[in-house]
């Protein structure tokens, strides 16, 4: 099973990453979400969960980028 | 394009079974470059749609080496088709909301999502969010800020979804929103710009 990380977007939900968990480059995953989250903000939540992560593991099947969010 | 073209003496000319067939090759032709014609301003107005949509994931995603192990989903969008029905889109934004309130234990009133974390009590609803800073304080009154994603203007049940998990997680957020500065807010609570 492929474990995948999403962000809301305008067009709905949008698969930004997948990955197969069991031999996946762990350190290349996050290396894309840190990338991620520079441009844009978002973190890393586990949809298992609810809890914020602050490294993706290979436990994570379901990772949800969440964006910014600004009051006003 | 053939033809036969019988030889005379003192000149040439063909018959009119010749002419015929000719005559029928030649308006085939025209049906195809008349065709192509017409197809290519579609061609041309769809491909700069394709590439605005490849350019925007390349610009939120680079990998410099895969190798394989991490796979970018391709510019592959789920509900990124242009002729995506805006209304399965809202499902899946709602099926996601029904999922996180699930996951943060917020529970559906008529007009909002109430969420508890800790003694504090937030009610969300879209683009608005109300707290009763402890539960217990019967004297304690209800403020209210309103919020807004940065960037995107994404579904309002994905916007709702949003601001349930970073409350559940950091309900010190609703402080840095009430300010209502426009000041943007990573989940962690840290500052965003787009300095960043």
């Amino acid at each position: 099973m492929k474990s995948r990380i999403l962000a809301f977007s305008s067009h709905g939900d949008t698969t930004l990453l997948e990955y197969d968990p069991a031999t996946a480059d762990m350190e290349e995953v996050n290396k894309v979400i840190a990338e991620y989250e520079a441009k844009t903000g978002a973190q890393p939540f586990d949809m298992a969960t609810g809890e914020r992560l602050e490294k993706v593991t290979r436990e994570q099947n379901e990772v949800l980028m969440v964006h910014p969010i600004a009051g006003g | 394009m053939l033809a036969v073209v019988n030889f005379r003496p003192g000149g040439t000319c063909m018959s009119p079974a010749n002419l015929s067939v000719i005559a029928l090759l030649a308006l085939i032709e025209w049906r195809f470059v008349f065709a192509g014609l017409r197809c290519r301003p579609w061609v041309r107005a769809i491909a700069p749609q394709q590439q605005r949509h490849n350019n925007l994931l390349e610009e939120d995603l680079r990998i410099s080496d895969p190798r394989g192990v991490a796979v970018i989903a391709g510019n592959r969008l789920e509900n990124n088709s242009d002729g995506l029905d805006s209304l399965d889109r809202k499902d899946r934004a709602k099926r996601y909301l029904r999922r996180i309130v699930a996951l943060t234990g917020a529970t559906k009133t008529d007009d909002a999502y109430v969420l508890d974390v800790g003694q504090m009590r937030f009610h969300v609803r879209d683009r608005y969010v109300r707290r009763l800073r402890d539960l217990t304080d019967p004297g304690c009154a209800y403020e209210e800020t309103c919020f807004y994603p940065v960037h995107i203007s994404m579904p309002k049940a994905e916007e709702i979804a949003t601001a349930l998990l970073q409350l559940t997680n950091n309900p010190a957020l609703f402080d840095k929103w009430a300010v209502q500065n426009g000041l943007a807010f990573k989940a962690d609570g840290q500052l965003f710009t787009c300095a960043h």
